[in-house]
C-alpha cells in the first residue's frame, strides 16, 4: 500500500488521468448494464402478459375450444393457456364495474365470449399463432400485441447491437489510453526495473505493482462511478416510478435465478457494481500488463 | 566457480570487445580484473550476469552454463550474484534499509529474515544507523556501502564490483575495500578496476585485459600500468 501510494504521490497527473479514463468507461458501462437489464425486464414483463387472447363466438362449443387449445399446446410453441369461460368472463366483468350497477343489469353471462389466454415460448411464435387461431371455426377475434412486442424487441436488439459496438470501441480506446499512461509510468521506473532485474527478480515481481495501482484504479473508478451513478438513479427514482405506475417489478429470468430489476434494490445495484469493478480491474490489469510486457523481455 | 572458455564478443556495429579469452575463477577468490578504459573489464562482468551472449565460446558460473540461446534460469542466475555499479544505483524514493531489503525481496524471501539479514548487512557496511536514511542524505562513500549491502545479502555467492570507487574519495575508497577485505573467503569477489594503487595494496590475483585480450593473469597480486 505504501508503494502505491508513494507511486501515485510521485505521477499525480498520470494518476489522474488513469482515474478519470476509467472513471468515464466504467460511468458509460454501468448507464448501458442497467439500461439494457431495464429493457430486458421490460421485455419479460410484456411477454408475460396474455400474448394473444382469443375470443369465441358464443355458440362455440365448450369441447371444441377445448379441442383447439389441446392442438396449441401440442404445437411446442405454446408455454401456456388459460381459458376463460363465459361464467368467469361475467365474473370478471362484475368486478370491474362493481361500482356500475347500470352496466352489471344490462349484461349476462349468456353474451360475454368465452376466451383462451395464450403466452408464447417466444414472441417470434405469435404472428403465426394469431394466423393460425384466425382460420379456426367458432373464432370471433384474436387480439394479440404484436406492435408492442415487436417494437420492444427492435429496441432491445438494436440497444444491444449499439451496446456492443460502444462498449468494444470503449474498452479499446481506454486499453490505449490507459497503456500510454502505464508507458510513462514505466518510463519513469526504467532504472527500477533495470536494477531489479540484475538483482534477479522475475517478471512477477516486476510487473506486481503495476497490477496493485491497476486493482486499486479499477475499483476506485468503479466505486466512483457507482456512486454518482446511483446518485442519479435515486434523484431519478420519483419520475420513474410515476412513468412506471402499474408495473409492479420487472424481472430478469436466469435459469437458476431472477434478479428483480425495478423497484431499484440493492441487490441489483450490488451486482451491476461488482460486474462493472471486475470489468474496470481487469481492463485496467490488461492494459498496465501489455504496456509493461516490452520492457521486462 | 567461474570459467571463461575461448570467449569473444562481437558487438553489432562491429567492434570487438572480447578476444579469444579464457580463464577460471575458483569459488571464494578474491580476484582484480584490470585494464584502460574500453579494455573489456565490464563486458565480461556483463557477460557474467548474461546480461548479453557471447558471439562465441562458453562460460560457465556455478552450475550455470551461460552459452545457449535457450535460458530459462537467469532469475536463479542473478540471484547468486551481487552487482556494485560505479553509479551506486540507489533507488531514490526508498530509504537505505528498502534499498539493501530489495536484494532479498527479489528472490521473496520472508519479512522477518529480510529484517535480519539487512541489519546484518547494514552492520558489515559499517552504517547500522542509517536504515531509516534516504539517499539524497548520504555521501558517496556512504551510498557505495549501501550499495555492496545490497550486494552481499542474500544467497549471493559472487560479488562483481565495477569500478566501486571509481566516484569516491581515496579515504573512502580505503574503507569500501575494507568491506570486501571482510568478505574474502566467503564469497567470490570480482572487482574491476584501473586503480593501481587499489590493486597493489591488496596483493590478489589479477587478471589484465587489453585490447579484449587477457594479457596477464598474475595470481601473486601486482599490477602495473
Amino acid at each position: 500500500m505504501k508503494d502505491l501510494l508513494i507511486s501515485i504521490r510521485r505521477t499525480p497527473y498520470q494518476s489522474l488521468a488513469n482515474f478519470l479514463v476509467l472513471f468515464f468507461n466504467l460511468f458509460l458501462s454501468l448507464i448501458i448494464i442497467f439500461l439494457l437489464c431495464f429493457l430486458y425486464g421490460l421485455l419479460n414483463y410484456v411477454e408475460s402478459r396474455p400474448q394473444v387472447t382469443v375470443y369465441f363466438k358464443t355458440e362455440t362449443a365448450e369441447s371444441d375450444i377445448f379441442k383447439l387449445r389441446d392442438t396449441l399446446m401440442n404445437s411446442g410453441k405454446v408455454e401456456s393457456i388459460k381459458y376463460i369461460s363465459q361464467e368467469e368472463a361475467f365474473n370478471i366483468y362484475k368486478e370491474l364495474n362493481k361500482d356500475n350497477p347500470l352496466l352489471l343489469e344490462m349484461v349476462s353471462a349468456d353474451i360475454l365470449p368465452a376466451s383462451l389466454e395464450i403466452y408464447a415460448k417466444k414472441p417470434l411464435y405469435l404472428p403465426e399463432i394469431a394466423e393460425f387461431l384466425k382460420k379456426q371455426p367458432g373464432v370471433d377475434e384474436v387480439n394479440f400485441q404484436k406492435v408492442i412486442i415487436d417494437r420492444l424487441l427492435t429496441l432491445t436488439n438494436i440497444i444491444k447491437k449499439s451496446s456492443f459496438v460502444f462498449f468494444g470501441f470503449l474498452v479499446f480506446i481506454t486499453i490505449i489510453i490507459l497503456m500510454t499512461i502505464t508507458n510513462f509510468k514505466v518510463a519513469l521506473k526504467k532504472d527500477e526495473i533495470e536494477l531489479l532485474r540484475l538483482l534477479g527478480a522475475d517478471g512477477f515481481y516486476i510487473k506486481k505493482p503495476f497490477i496493485n495501482e491497476a486493482i486499486f484504479f479499477g475499483f476506485f473508478s468503479s466505486l466512483t462511478a457507482f456512486l454518482i451513478f446511483d446518485a442519479i438513479i435515486f434523484y431519478l427514482n420519483p419520475f420513474m416510478n410515476s412513468y412506471l405506475k402499474g408495473i409492479n417489478s420487472l424481472v430478469l429470468n436466469f435459469e437458476f435465478y431472477k434478479l428483480v430489476v425495478w423497484p431499484i434494490n440493492w441487490q441489483f445495484l450490488l451486482i451491476i457494481f461488482s460486474l462493472t469493478t471486475f470489468f474496470g480491474i481487469i481492463i485496467s490489469i490488461a492494459a498496465s500488463l501489455i504496456a509493461i510486457e516490452k520492457y521486462i523481455k | 566457480m567461474i570459467k571463461f572458455d575461448n570467449v569473444s564478443k562481437k558487438f553489432p556495429l562491429g567492434n570487438l570487445a572480447l578476444n579469444n579469452i579464457s580463464f577460471e575463477i575458483e569459488d571464494n577468490e578474491f580476484v582484480f580484473l584490470v585494464g584502460p578504459s574500453g579494455a573489456g573489464k565490464t563486458t565480461i562482468l556483463k557477460l557474467i550476469l548474461r546480461e548479453f551472449l557471447p558471439t562465441s565460446g562458453s562460460i560457465i558460473v556455478n552450475d550455470f552454463d551461460l552459452t545457449g540461446k535457450k535460458f530459462n534460469r537467469l532469475e536463479d542466475l542473478r540471484r547468486k550474484i551481487g552487482v556494485v555499479f560505479q553509479d551506486f544505483k540507489i533507488l531514490p524514493e526508498k530509504n537505505v534499509f528498502e534499498n539493501v531489503a530489495l536484494s532479498l525481496k527479489v528472490s521473496h524471501i520472508a519479512e522477518k529474515e529480510v529484517k535480519k539479514r539487512v541489519k546484518e548487512a547494514l552492520e558489515l557496511v559499517g552504517l547500522p544507523n542509517k536504515s531509516q536514511v534516504f539517499p539524497i542524505q548520504l555521501s558517496a562513500g556512504e551510498l557505495q556501502r549501501v550499495a555492496i549491502a545490497r550486494a552481499i545479502c542474500g544467497e549471493r555467492e559472487i560479488i562483481i564490483a565495477d569500478e566501486p570507487t571509481g566516484n569516491i574519495d581515496p579515504k573512502t575508497t580505503w574503507d569500501i575495500l575494507k568491506i570486501f577485505k571482510k568478505l574474502e573467503g566467503k564469497k567470490t569477489i570480482i572487482i574491476a578496476t584501473h586503480n593501481v594503487d587499489i590493486v597493489n595494496s591488496l596483493k590478489k590475483r589479477v587478471l589484465v585485459i587489453k585490447e579484449g585480450k587477457l594479457i596477464k593473469d598474475n595470481r601473486k597480486g601486482g599490477y602495473e600500468l
